[in-house]
């Protein structure tokens, strides 16, 4: 709320931007406008990731010797059930949708904020409500059914809180829904004039299609887990094959969403990716129009392959064919998308500031991330290798590889336009190469692990795999320090930084041509769009001749 | 934002939200909005249907067994009851976009009446099936001790009741006596012996016919038999799977109408305080779709939990 | 071969089908490394190519070549499917299951493999098969999921509740290899595992008429005890596990559920491993299977000698364990169960639901033959 003094004073030299637009608790509690909603998304989204990754350190730590010696089996389990919990549905799903969608979307497209500011703020707190849950529960004494929650396991025999923690879930999973429906019907109708669909940034299809994803999948976890809470409280029978149950139902619609669900974590990260490659190459992007059907491809294909999960679980083997054929089949537009952003740096203008390093590691991680996946989608490859550590390192190649970096190249390339300061590109490079260096260390001997048959989940494992673990968890230290850095150097810059120009790179997209901070209501007048997307010609109005020009006279 | 008025000094109508730019905008993005909102709601439900046809298929009989035990009667009615309430519900946004607001607010009031009415019902049925010891979770159903005239309770040596009596112990000690004393004497056509309130299903004629006529499928008969023989207790233990899914799925979507009656208590209000006018009444086009979004899942849920497997002779 | 300092990256290949998944491993690592190649030498050639030069240089007009996307989706996708089809033929060939195997049971419990040969044996955590037969497993499980897997033979199956599930394999090598259960079945999952010895049919005829061994009576039974039978996973020594303690119990007095007090001597103990619904240690729940049948005159005295030989608290050679007691997250959690003698409290897991907990406990798996619906379980 701007008071009356920031309005008529004359002394005050910056225009309010959303920032300084009230400086309450309250007026941060109870804000709709979308950009305030991201940054309270930041900040909790951030203290989940460093809670998941205190509880990864954790089982990487346990892991460094074959016995169970630091943590007792028991705990164990509840560690790494509780890191899958944290880092995927608190972390990995809300990330870049709730955070860099929510903040950007309705910028990029011309707008003044989502279509509906009332249900994003809603969203938000139905987040906080699912995490404050499930927080309660890990506190209570936390769950140790892994993040499956596969019955009859989680439905009988576990003693621990999977209730309270399928509630937290259940709770935060319709947070997901409003915001893939805020996210959609906002790039329906509030698109600026001129600001057609083949003219909207890759970000925002990539977003569209996982929004899709959200409000097709979310709803289906969301029941079964009703049904998994019902059936441990009641013991009716649905999942229990005791008195009647069905364990392979529950397998069905728990991958019936969290297949796509990877998805919702990866398609994000690739529209961050498009943003970046193309950006940072001063160039069109390659095939504009196939890296934007790929991802509505990919969130369509992606609801038809969930059995590939079971090809061991007993289901037949003519399903186990279908949904190998179409596993398959959705490794193509991903392929597609690989090869365009590879082909978009041809004859490109390249910068190699922190957030296309990210953007190129990347491109390789997510690579060996989706060639492994082919392993696992050829059935008799997946009999030998599912539920081994060569799956835990393939989904790490793609969540972490893929997500996170794809999240932590977006947050460096917005963070001048999300908070109005620089961050020290010195530091932003070295963690870049960290996590780079950090992550192949930790995950690649995984994939070796795998083929040798260490099962995943053992907190207690065959000495013979000791050497690999090793390595692992040496490179978890480096990969630590390469993300804990950007908490403090990106902390840092927030006081001590550089302000930021409203354009560093110069680049053509709409949330560089208004103010870094953005104002309230982000453009002052709506702006009219008439040019392509990427556009670096004079047809986008940027002039890049005149800046190379005076760029020339200062050298 | 309050000061939105100030920065643009352009036509705000009434109603028009600052993010918007014309009504149009508005109304498009509610209508899609919501189409999106009941796109996430057909999901939900979808996935308990796939549950539902899932066992169904497993448990013909079971499922016929419990379903021909449901009223058809108060469920038919409750499908009436529904489908005039959407007559009533389209005619109130037909009102509101003429702008008439008496017409609005009376279509508005008969709904939320018809609601109402199939809320009743509802409970009326819940309360049935409450009174018959076929609620599916032990200890929601009627409790009563086991009294010694009417000691003919032919289940005594089910693991089922030893498991729940251990568990409920010290409630249903107290549950029993405050029953027995005020209610014996007031139960004398209807004995319910059931003191830990578990769930009682006893008859299993349709398995036996179905087993005379030799069409229980391979999955029926492993789900029904222990060492080839019909097991009343593993035939009830199906049957409660059914009256589970019965009431997840009524209850939900009881739920559903009470939000429902929620939204139209709220649309009652700015209808009397003449908000819509035919410039504006989208909040009661969007209610509109989600009432009938309500009507239509009953419409699905009636034939599958009263209708199917009725042809089967027995049950009641 | 006997890998215990360094990994290879095979696992050995012990059966027919390691060779056609490996195969396909290799076939697939190809294609990989010719995409990993391309992709990065793309990324490194352009990027060092097309650096920027000059600040604020655009690059090139290039919108996109539908014959380039073509082609990179036609090329994928051919190669996609030799995969799939790859993939298909070896996992057709382990799941078709061939007409002259020799059955062998197997049944899953938290956390022990039961195995029953059709010739009558039994073993727990162990498998004997001779080499070059082929071997059908019909698999089963009392309680959860669980997933049986050697992946020397790079077979692996899930073992449901409520259902046979099956899988083959025909061992092609002699040695002992690996068993693991590899889908998450609770606390002990990471335990509940063992070896296969693949022998030669010779001494495969000579195990299955009673193995010889050089041991003393107090080794034998400690094999018997850690490994053979299992004991150990629920008879820990830290009092955690399901069962008593048995360290330093010999001779000592014991109170049973119901109060009685008998003391454990040579007798208690037989009658403990052959029916130990009988006497049900004070604080216990009676889960322990009978081993009536599956063990000889013979081990039983074995087992007993061992059980004299544990003096003092701690028993030598089990795995070992810290024996903190982690109850630290848990408050609220109902000490269901006291001690069994062996001094100290016991602090059991926690039970914060109530159906669950009631549940998990009192499965009886005296029969390893499962009905058509595991009803084993009291409701």
């Amino acid at each position: 709320m701007q008071n009356v003094d920031t309005i008529n004073s004359g002394y005050i030299e910056k225009p309010t931007n959303y920032l300084t637009n009230g400086y309450t608790l309250k007026s941060w509690l109870l804000t709709k406008d979308h950009k305030r909603i991201a940054i309270l998304y930041l900040i909790v989204i951030s203290i989940f990731f460093l809670m998941g990754g205190l509880y990864a350190a954790t089982i990487r730590l346990e892991l460094l010797t074959p016995q169970s010696d630091m943590l007792e089996t028991q705990t164990y389990n509840k560690v790494f059930t509780q890191h899958g919990i944290l880092m995927i549905f608190f972390f990995l799903i809300p990330s870049i949708p709730a955070v860099l969608g929510n903040f950007f979307v309705p910028i990029m497209i011309g707008a003044k904020d989502l279509a509906f500011p009332r249900i994003n703020l809603l969203s938000w707190y139905l987040y906080m409500i699912g995490g404050v849950l499930t927080l309660w529960a890990l506190m209570q004494g936390g769950v140790d059914t892994g993040w499956t929650f596969y019955a009859p396991y989680s439905t009988t025999f576990s003693n621990s809180y999977v209730t309270a923690v399928g509630l937290g879930i259940f709770v935060n999973g319709f947070s997901s829904i409003l915001t893939g429906l805020n996210l959609i019907v906002t790039t329906h109708t509030m698109r600026a004039p001129g600001m057609t669909w083949f003219r909207l940034p890759l970000f925002v299809w990539a977003l569209y299609a996982t929004s899709l994803v959200m409000i097709l999948g979310t709803p289906v976890i969301a029941i079964t887990i009703l049904l998994l809470a019902v059936e441990r409280l009641a013991q009716i029978g649905i999942f229990d094959p005791a008195i009647g149950g069905d364990p392979i139902l529950f397998q069905h619609l728990f991958w019936f969403y969290s297949h796509p669900a990877v998805y919702i974590m990866v398609l994000p990260g690739m529209g961050v990716i498009s943003e970046l490659i193309s950006n940072f190459s001063r160039k069109k992007i390659f095939g504009y129009e196939f890296i934007a059907f790929s991802s509505i491809a990919i969130a369509v294909f992606g609801f038809l392959v969930w059995g590939h999960h079971m090809f061991v679980s007993g289901q037949s083997i003519y399903a186990g064919l279908v949904f190998s054929f179409l596993t398959m089949v959705v490794a193509i537009p991903s392929a597609i998308k690989m090869f365009n952003w590879t082909a978009t740096l041809y004859k490109g203008s390249i910068l190699f500031d922190t957030p296309m390093l990210y953007a190129l590691g990347f491109l390789g991680l997510f690579l060996i991330g989706g060639l492994t996946g082919l392993f696992l989608g050829s059935m008799g490859l997946d009999i030998h290798l599912t539920d081994t550590y060569f799956v835990v390192a393939h989904f790490h190649y793609v969540m972490v590889g893929g997500q996170v970096i794809a999240y932590l190249g977006g947050i460096h390339y917005w963070w001048s336009k999300m908070t109005g300061k620089m961050y020290s590109e010195f530091w932003g490079k070295i963690s870049a190469m960290l996590v780079f260096v950090g992550f192949n260390l930790t995950f690649f001997p995984q994939f070796i692990l795998g083929y040798q048959g260490m099962p995943r989940r053992y907190a207690a494992y065959p000495e013979e795999f000791q050497v690999l673990n090793i390595f692992s968890t040496a490179g978890a230290s480096v990969l630590g320090v390469g993300l804990v850095m950007p908490v403090i150097y990106l902390t840092h810059s927030l006081i001590w930084g550089k302000d930021a120009p409203a354009n560093p790179w110069l680049l053509p997209g709409l949330e560089w041509r208004i103010p870094s901070p953005p104002p309230t209501e982000n453009f002052e007048t709506t702006p009219i769009v008439t040019w392509e997307a990427y556009d670096f010609t004079e047809e986008s109005g940027l002039d890049l001749e005149s800046a190379r020009n005076k760029n020339k006279v200062t050298v | 934002m309050a000061t939105h008025a100030d920065v643009h000094d352009h036509y705000h109508p009434p109603g028009l939200q600052h993010q918007f730019e014309d009504m149009g905008q508005q109304q498009e993005s509610a209508s899609i909005g919501m189409w999106m909102f009941l796109v996430q709601e057909i999901m939900f439900f979808g996935g308990l249907f796939t549950v539902y046809l899932v066992f169904r298929s497993k448990y013909p009989m079971a499922f016929a067994a419990g379903s021909n035990h449901l009223d058809v009667a108060w469920g038919a009615g409750n499908t009436v009851v529904l489908i005039v309430s959407s007559l009533t519900m389209a005619l109130a946004v037909h009102y509101a976009q003429l702008g008439k607001r008496m017409a609005q607010v009376v279509c508005i009031i008969l709904t939320m009446i018809l609601g109402t009415m199939f809320l009743g019902v509802k409970s009326i049925e819940y309360a049935a099936k409450y009174n018959d010891g076929i609620v599916p979770v032990t200890g929601l159903n009627r409790r009563t001790a086991v009294s010694h005239e009417a000691g003919t309770y032919s289940l005594p040596s089910d693991p089922n009741m030893q498991r729940n009596q251990s568990l409920d112990a010290p409630a249903s000690v107290e549950q029993n006596k405050g029953v027995s004393g005020e209610q014996h004497g007031a139960e004398k056509e209807h004995v319910y012996v059931n003191p830990t309130g578990s769930f009682i299903w006893e008859d299993i004629s349709l398995a036996q016919l179905a087993e005379k006529g030799n069409f229980l499928t391979s999955a029926e008969k492993i789900g029904y038999y222990t060492n080839g023989q019909l097991d009343p207790h593993k035939f009830r233990d199906k049957v409660r799977i059914f009256y589970w899914i019965y009431f997840v799925m009524t209850g939900l979507h009881a739920l559903h109408m009470i939000i429902g009656l929620g939204l139209m208590a709220w649309l009652l209000w700015k209808a009397w305080l003449g908000t819509f006018t035919a410039d504006y009444y989208s909040p009661v086009e969007m209610s509109g779709l989600y009432w009938h979004f309500v009507d239509i899942v009953w419409i699905f849920l009636f034939p599958l939990l009263y209708l199917l497997g009725r042809h089967f002779a027995g049950g009641h | 071969m006997q890998n215990t300092s360094w990994v290879p990256f095979f696992p050995e290949q012990a059966s027919t089908f390691a060779w056609q998944v490996d195969g396909l491993y290799l076939y697939l690592i190809l294609i990989s490394v010719f995409f990993t190649v391309l992709i990065f030498a793309g990324l490194l050639v352009f990027g060092i190519k097309y650096r920027e030069r000059e600040k604020y240089a655009t690059g090139a007009e290039i919108h996109g070549s539908i014959g380039l996307e073509t082609f990179w989706s036609i090329i994928p996708f051919i190669i996609s499917m030799t995969i799939f089809l790859g993939g298909a033929i070896v996992y057709y060939n382990q799941q078709r299951m061939p007409d002259d195997a020799t059955e062998i049971f197997v049944v899953g419990k938290q956390w022990m493999w039961k195995i029953q040969h059709g010739t009558g044996q039994r073993e727990i955590n162990e498998l004997h098969v001779p080499v070059g037969r082929k071997i059908k497993l019909t698999m089963t499980t009392e309680d959860v999921l669980h997933d049986f897997s050697i992946p020397a033979f790079r077979t692996k199956f899930d073992v449901v509740p409520g259902r046979y599930t099956t899988t083959w394999f025909e061992a092609t090598k002699p040695g002992k290899y690996h068993l693991f259960c590899a889908e998450y079945c609770g606390l002990n999952h990471s335990g509940m595992g063992g070896y296969v010895y693949v022998m030669e049919q010779r001494d495969f005829d000579n195990w299955l008429s009673g193995n010889v061994s050089g041991q003393t009576p107090v080794e034998a039974g400690n094999d018997l005890f850690n490994n053979k039978l299992g004991c150990a996973s629920c008879h820990q020594q830290n009092d955690q596990g399901r069962g008593p303690n048995l360290a330093g119990i010999f001779g000592k007095d014991v109170r049973l559920t119901g109060g009685q007090i008998v003391k454990a001597d040579d007798e208690y103990i037989r009658n403990s491993i052959l029916n130990p619904q009988g006497q049900i240690v004070e604080g216990y729940q009676p889960i322990m299977p009978t081993f009536k049948g599956q063990i000889t005159e013979e081990q039983l005295v074995q087992l007993i000698a061992y059980i004299k030989s544990l003096g003092g608290n701690s028993i030598e050679g089990t795995t070992t364990r810290t024996t903190t007691t982690t109850n630290t997250n848990t408050s609220g959690g109902n000490n269901m169960n006291s001690n069994s003698g062996t001094g100290g409290s016991t602090i059991r897991v926690p039970l914060p639901e109530r159906g669950a907990a009631n549940n998990r406990q009192g499965s009886n798996p005296n029969a390893p033959d499962i009905t058509s619906e595991p009803t084993n379980r009291q409701r």
